[in-house]
């Protein structure tokens, strides 16, 4: 048995496809709501901008490289499912364009992304807690609805067909597989660069503004680009979760990137980890993606044993989670830790070569 | 810049919060490297001077200059850069930074810029010089054996320690200290007026005590400024103030 077979399982790949993506959205959850207190619970808004490039900018901008239609009608159902698997066919045999493809969509979600994190910080500096909170859910929903009810952007309620950019590296399973670990690649790369952030004076600003807003504004932090910056990284993070899923998937609906999938899952899978601790991003998405996982596959199994739909089993436990963790364990399963820029070994370095002598005795009153 | 006789100079500065006058046209100076102490009883309007000198609040009239610059109206992080930091009557910690962390913010480093950031080699040689100087400040005010606790868990007099060592850390030119000594025990008190006095005579830095505790605190201070119901009654040196019959009527009563 090859290791393409081995991954092939459907269950597995389900579960790190999912993990993927996951991750990524929720690293970009974390740092607006985990480090800069941001009440994000419009993360679909960005997300659904992600996806939406690949639905209705990639496939167009491969069309117009074939010379095939890119206009209004490319999203018309009736013409894009054949397009659109021509497009793939052709973009199969040329992986440099393929590659090309997925970084450019990468680079326009995030550009986009970013742009809309950007009007968010709008309303974010001038609304409270609460209020801002609401705004941000309404921008999603509305979103949503008119990429759902307007049909050039991307095929309305019909949706897209997106070719395909990972066709290159093999048909059936090998495809997915493939796709499968480019994603997940890209989704450790995200939570590098966010462990990173944690780690740098950058990220300490954004605690600090977090923890007590108006001593970081005293000491020098200028509050409107603090929040505007991790707005624009959040955003940008998300959208590329958003396009990589798209693109994955190969289609395209509005009606896929509800506030539910895109925004409470994500908060479920942030609350159980442990806010603001990105480590805590990696446990809580992968106790989430292999329990979802598992009830998505075994659920006829499930639904001769319980007397209710198991489809519902799902949402409710994301509510679930949710009550229990507010309730048993607010700081989540991995609750946030001190870290610091630099090296521990570093700093305690420092220290001795500061405090001299003195050093035995202030280590022995530690507690 | 940097000549001329006063480091903080305000003319005529009025705060008003509807129709209530807490800041009555106030003619403060603070003169370089002095502890110039601004007393008064609770509600006198000491806290709003501070907090309309340093951009939290917008001040109605007047004049607030800071080193030669006409800084009236500035948000705080910019009057922060200018070199004039305050501290917080009711300590507003980082609460779940460390107590190294909590002066290390104080200190500007580049790599708070979101490009540079993930790339520590731009900025750790910025870093290593905070730390060291952090250190420094904590081993001053004692906290350096608490340096990797949370914020959270230090206690009040720790917590009142703490804002003077993110104020000190800044090397700002004026530090206002708004009631540093405020629910803390007269022996340490005492303790962190002592600090305070003798950092202003090894630094070029200048305080704005803000007390209203004077048996404790006007032995420290050069200058004092008396403060009633938003206007100044009396300013002078602290033996002239002790027995200004304005004051002790403020603050004794008829």
């Amino acid at each position: 048995m090859g290791i393409e077979d081995i991954f092939a399982n459907p269950l597995l790949l389900n579960i790190l496809i999912n993990f993927a993506v996951g991750l990524i959205v929720t690293i970009s959850l974390n740092l607006e709501v985990g480090f800069a207190d941001i009440p994000q619970f419009g993360r679909v808004l960005t997300v659904l901008m992600g996806a939406l490039v690949a639905g209705g900018i990639t496939g167009r901008i491969v069309a117009s490289i074939y010379g095939k239609p890119s206009g209004v009608e490319y999203a018309n159902h009736l013409i894009n499912y054949k397009l659109v698997d021509e497009l793939s066919r052709l973009l199969a045999q040329s992986p440099t364009l393929s590659i090309t493809m997925l970084v450019l969509t990468l680079i326009i979600a995030a550009i986009l992304g970013g742009i809309v994190g950007y009007l968010c910080s709008y309303p974010a500096l001038r609304l409270e807690e609460a209020y801002l909170g609401i705004t941000l859910l309404a921008f999603g929903d509305v979103l949503q609805l008119v990429v759902w009810n307007y049909d050039p952007i991307a095929g309305g309620t019909e949706g897209v067909m997106i070719p395909d950019v990972f066709r290159w590296i093999g048909t059936g399973p090998v495809r997915f597989v493939g796709a499968t670990f480019i994603i997940l690649g890209i989704a450790l790369l995200v939570f590098a660069y966010a462990e990173r952030i944690a780690r740098s004076p950058f990220g300490r600003s954004l605690k600090a503004m977090r923890d007590a807003p108006l001593a970081a504004e005293v000491y020098g932090k200028d509050i409107v680009a603090l929040r505007a910056r991790v707005l624009i990284i959040g955003g940008a993070l998300a959208a590329m979760g958003g396009a990589l899923w798209a693109l994955y998937t190969g289609s395209f609906k509005a009606v896929s990137y509800s506030r539910l999938t895109w925004t409470f899952w994500p908060w479920a899978y942030m609350m159980l980890g442990g806010t603001g601790n990105n480590v805590g991003m990696l446990v809580g998405v992968l106790v989430f993606s292999i329990v979802r996982t598992l009830i998505y596959t075994y659920k006829d199994l499930i639904g001769s044993v319980i007397p209710i739909n198991p489809n519902w089993l799902e949402y409710m436990l994301v509510g679930l989670v949710i009550i229990a963790i507010s309730l048993f364990r607010p700081q989540g399963l991995l609750p946030e830790k001190p870290v610091f820029a630099l090296p521990r070994k570093k700093i305690e370095k420092i220290r001795k070569a500061v405090l001299g002598e003195n050093i035995e005795e202030s280590e022995a009153k530690e507690s | 810049m940097g000549s001329e006789k006063y480091i903080l100079q305000t003319d005529d500065l009025v705060k008003r919060f509807g129709g209530l006058v807490a800041v009555d046209h106030v003619n403060l100076r603070v003169k370089r490297n002095t502890i110039t102490m601004l007393m008064g009883p609770n509600g006198a309007g000491k806290s709003t001077l501070v907090n309309t000198c340093t951009g939290v609040l917008k001040p109605d009239g007047g004049k607030v200059i800071f080193d030669g610059q006409d800084i009236t109206g500035w948000p705080p992080h910019e009057v922060y850069r200018s070199g004039f930091v305050r501290t917080f009557q009711i300590p507003l910690p980082f609460q779940f930074l460390t107590v190294l962390e909590n002066v290390l913010v104080a200190l500007p480093n580049s790599g708070e810029n979101p490009i540079k950031a993930p790339i520590r080699g731009l900025w750790d040689k910025e870093e290593e010089e905070n730390v060291k100087r952090a250190f420094e400040i904590l081993k001053m005010v004692g906290l350096d054996t608490h340096w990797n606790w949370q914020a959270f868990r230090l206690g009040g007099g720790q917590l009142k320690m703490l804002e003077v060592s993110r104020a000190l850390a800044t090397g700002a030119k004026l530090i206002a200290l708004d009631e540093p000594i405020g629910g803390v025990d007269p022996a340490y008190a005492d303790n962190i007026l002592s600090n305070i006095r003798r950092l202003k005579e090894t630094l070029d830095v200048s305080f704005l005590l803000i007390e209203h505790r004077i048996d404790i605190a006007l032995p420290y201070a050069d200058y004092v400024y008396v403060m009633d119901r938003g206007a100044v009654i009396a300013e002078g040196i602290p033996d002239e103030i002790k027995n200004n019959p304005k004051v002790i009527d403020v603050y004794i009563g008829e």
